[in-house]
């Protein structure tokens, strides 16, 4: 029994861990992926700290600048809490050896990012989560050497363990050796991250199924603001991969096919670095008028020159040439909007706390919320840092008090779930789970994307309840215990088809246009009278029931959002 | 597009494993993972192989195309299609199969974990601030910090193929990260444990990581400049760095390599009585030249001024040169020993058969 289970290795999940040791705890870190192998390492553009060493800036200015950046429905205590820690925590982070890029004066280089009034994005060139999601490993595996910290590799989380009102632990399903396995703990921690798998075209790794998420409501916890996902306004044409904010913020163009930087007509101050909804509804508008190519717009970066491009974004040129065969030095991008980032999850109070004792969340998981509607770029990485160490300090603050006896485990958790695996697993004749995937993924695109209405929602409600009628009668083609990824990724789309239902209920429910829930055809205005609310799902009875919930919020009354 | 592959399948559980073509049909823009995934979803879904990101960040989908390591997500298969070719696709070499592309990392970590891979800080505490470090300074482990720790590298090592223990370009290019990053004040004690068994002087310099590596990382030039700071720092008793130390003194004061000389410099004067029978045979075909008085290239100034020039730039000549004296001294024996020889990695055909658990280098020598 460890004193804190970290489900999920990714910035979250491994700054959670290293806290949590820290604090004195025996730590279990759970995770499907080898911790390196987390989509939080395939972050690019940057994290955001008022660091000042550009321009003048403050933490007053961050938290304004990510209130109306979330349409004025994150919580504002929150935010103040992520601004305020963020430059710590970003010190800390170089203390540990973060290789960051750095100014003529070799302090911490920062860059201007969409929505933010002044240049604040902490980065290295544009693989700002790979040197991150790398130092927290060094720093995972120097507590490997020192004590008590197990990562449990290629465990693939499925099911809490609540036992008399308290969480216990994880069921997973061991990949590499096969079979159910339970990691007891007196504090759990779920840092498993988004869902952009749900949608067809989306930046986030096959990994992101939103299994976290899925573990929550089974296990009765309400999931917050699940309509509001992000679409990321340049993710390469044709595979989706992200291009980072970064090229805008070294001074990119966006064209539309009349070479227009088209921009000036929706935010004629910020032009292309408005926030990520407005950019994303601006091409998505550009492209549906017929001014696209290939269903895209271009990223021009050709006016930045061959000697910027390689300094500040090699990463995005290598990308653009291996699957577009375009080198941005001599020829636009062409990108369009993709899912990228759920600002909805898990609903956790400042310290990453549940309803349900002993489980906490960070990361993309939860939804604290700092982001509200909209997310700003290079916030996501800095909440994964600020709450991820906030979560990992309470959960072993948790489970080390005197006051937190031994849980004991009932053997019932771990018998359902072996029922359950086994009817799946004999099922013989039947679809397989890929067409399914597809479908979803296709449909969500098409009718719970970056533009949404009601009568589209209502239809994707069907197209989900026909997806999921057909995921009773899937079947797993692999029956052996060895790497079965046969076996996980169809129980992923289980979690998925659940989620994807949340999101839709709670999106059909919000008739109001706010950040990234836009409904331009039947309600184009921001509705604070009946919707300055978060929306809050629950499982009940095998299907989504939908509550609000109010905003906290301290000292910013809503304003006419422009850029 | 129509794509074809054979891939080596392995299954755990009966132990078998099969060369298995199969063809699909595939969007132009696919890469190797695409393939493979509609292979998966549509062929057979007992297929196993890691995958994550599918954008060259992750790590997860190392494996062999046609006996060569490969990010299956960054491998575009247009070409390979147009022109007819059926590539093999099998796990990486130098790590045991866990089931199909599949393989077991815990010796590829265990590796990463014996360099300290993490900073240790302390010649100067800044305090809530930042480290004052210009960005030439970091510019030194800028391509080992673009390592994704997929293994390619791994895979492809001579040197490890010989000696399961090498530490590996990986690794070590882990420890130059560290070794290269001003932050940290444990450079000498790094140095020290990189220099010993299975370290930087067992790297045969076959460039093989340096090719295969998907990202640019050079982890070869790491090796190389962790040879050189060893040097410099003293840090010199290997035999590796006796021979490439022994090169550039030869080079400066005579202007040509004395070759009777190398041997004893390298390998002390007890070993290379061992070499008598292969001198005396040398001696006997004239290949030789008598060690007294030695022999002074006429342009032996120009080499001089050379080495003047390397010392004033701060880049001494020999740092740097890494030997490989050790893993092919091993190589040697295992091909006297069992009389086949070490593993063709370009056997069978144009691809490695990948090997299993049990047939690791380890248990061949018992």
């Amino acid at each position: 029994m460890h004193d804190v289970v970290v489900v999920g290795a990714g910035c979250a999940g491994m700054r959670a861990a290293i806290e949590a040791f820290d604090t004195g705890a025996d730590v279990g870190v759970v995770s499907k992926l080898h911790p390196t192998r987390s989509h939080s390492g395939a972050a690019e553009g940057g994290i955001n700290a008022a660091l000042g060493n550009r321009a003048d800036d403050s933490p007053e200015q961050h938290a304004f600048d990510t209130v109306k950046g979330s349409d004025y429905i994150g919580d504002q205590d929150a935010i103040e809490i992520l601004a305020n820690e963020a430059p710590g925590d970003i010190y800390q982070l170089e203390h540990w050896g973060c290789v960051f890029s750095r100014d003529e004066n070799g302090k911490l280089a920062q860059r201007p990012f969409g929505a933010a009034g002044s240049p604040r994005t902490v980065f290295s060139a544009d693989i700002t989560g790979h040197v991150l999601i790398h130092v927290l490993y060094e720093q995972l595996m120097k507590r490997m050497e020192q004590g008590p910290m197990t990562v449990h590799e290629e465990y693939f989380a499925w099911r809490l363990v609540v036992d008399h009102g308290r969480c216990v632990g994880v069921i997973c399903w061991d990949l590499v050796s096969g079979g159910l396995k339970l990691v007891a703990g007196r504090s759990v921690v779920l840092a498993t991250g988004g869902m952009g798998r749900i949608y067809r075209a989306t930046t986030n790794a096959y990994a992101c199924n939103g299994d976290g998420m899925a573990m929550a409501l089974h296990a009765g916890l309400p999931l917050e603001d699940m309509e509001f996902m992000q679409f990321h306004p340049t993710t390469l044409y044709p595979s989706g991969v992200l291009i980072t904010e970064g090229c805008r913020g070294e001074g990119g163009y966006l064209l539309n096919a009349d070479g227009e930087r088209f921009m000036a007509r929706y935010a004629p101050n910020a032009l292309e670095l408005a926030s990520r909804d407005v950019v994303s509804r601006s091409e998505t508008t550009e492209i549906e008028s017929g001014r696209g190519v290939l269903g895209s717009v271009l990223l021009d970066l050709r006016h930045l020159g061959a000697e910027r491009i390689l300094d500040r974004l090699p990463g995005s040129r290598e990308l653009a040439m291996t699957f577009a065969g375009v080198d941005p030095i001599y020829a636009p991008i062409p990108v369009r909007p993709g899912a990228h980032y759920h600002m909805g999850g898990v609903d956790t109070g400042n310290w990453g706390e549940t309803e349900l004792e002993g489980l906490f969340a960070a990361g993309e998981v939860a939804c604290v919320s700092v982001h509200g509607a909209n997310r700003l770029g290079g916030n996501s990485l800095m909440e994964t840092i600020t709450f991820g160490r906030r979560a990992g300090q309470a959960a072993a603050e948790h489970a080390l008090a005197a006051s937190s006896p031994t849980p004991s485990l009932s053997v019932a958790p771990m018998a359902d779930a072996e029922r359950d695996l086994k009817t799946l697993l004999d099922r013989s004749e039947g679809e397989r789970p890929w067409k399914i995937r597809d479908e979803l993924g296709a449909s969500m695109l098409e009718n719970f994307g970056v533009f949404r209405q009601g009568p589209k929602m209502e239809l994707q409600l069907g197209i989900i309840q026909g997806l999921r009628e057909r995921y009773e009668r899937v079947v797993v083609e692999d029956k052996g215990p060895v790497f079965n990824t046969d076996l996980t990724q169809a129980l992923e789309l289980g979690s998925m088809l659940d989620l994807a239902w949340v999101m839709v209920q709670a999106g059909v429910a919000r008739e109001e246009s706010r950040g990234a829930h836009s409904r331009p055809y039947d309600f184009p205005e921001r509705d604070d009278e009946r919707f300055l609310r978060h929306s809050l799902t629950r499982w009940k009875d095998g299907e989504p029931e939908l509550d609000t919930k109010e905003v906290r919020m301290t000292r910013w009354q809503p304003e006419v959002r422009s850029y | 597009m129509q794509v074809a592959l054979k891939i080596w399948r392995y299954d755990p559980i009966a132990g078998e494993r099969a060369l298995k073509e199969y063809e699909v049909s595939a969007p132009e823009e696919a890469t190797l993972l695409d393939v493979l995934d509609i292979v998966k979803d549509q062929v057979d879904g007992s297929l196993a192989y890691r995958k994550s990101c599918r954008m060259m960040i992750c790590g997860s989908c190392g494996m062999r195309m046609d006996g060569a390591a490969v990010l299956a997500c960054k491998t575009r298969m247009y070409d390979v299609a147009q022109e007819g070719r059926v590539p093999v696709i099998s796990a990486m070499g130098n790590l045991p199969v866990v089931k199909d592309l599949v393989v077991d990392m815990g010796p590829f970590w265990g590796k990463i974990r014996a360099v300290t891979p993490w900073l240790e800080p302390g010649y100067s505490d800044p305090g809530e601030t930042e480290h004052v470090v210009s960005q030439e300074r970091m510019d030194v482990i800028h391509k080992e910090s673009l390592c994704i720790m997929c293994g390619c590298c791994v895979s492809e090592c001579n040197s490890m193929e010989a000696d399961p223990d090498f530490l590996g370009p990986a690794a070590l290019a882990k420890g130059m990260r560290f070794v290269g990053d001003p932050r940290d004040q444990a450079t000498v004690e790094r140095l020290q444990s990189y220099s010993g068994e299975h370290g930087i002087w067992d790297c045969t310099r076959c460039y093989f990581c340096q090719e295969r590596c998907p990202k640019g990382v050079d982890p070869r030039d790491a090796i190389a400049k962790l040879g050189a700071e060893a040097v410099s720092a003293g840090i010199d008793s290997d035999m590796g760095a006796k021979h490439a130390k022994w090169f550039v003194t030869s080079a400066k004061t005579t202007g040509w390599l004395r070759e009777t000389e190398l041997v004893p410099k390298t390998q002390g004067i007890a070993k290379s009585l061992k070499e008598v029978k292969f001198a005396m045979g040398l001696l006997r075909h004239g290949k030789v030249p008598p060690p007294f008085p030695p022999h002074v290239a006429k342009d032996v100034d120009e080499a001089r001024a050379l080495y003047d020039l390397v010392k004033e730039q701060g880049r001494e000549g020999y740092e740097g040169i890494v030997q490989g004296e050790k893993a092919l001294e091993q190589l040697e024996l295992e091909s006297e020993s069992d009389g086949a020889g070490p593993r063709d990695p370009y056997g069978e055909g144009s691809f490695a058969v990948p090997y299993l658990p049990g047939e690791n280098g380890d248990e061949e020598a018992e």
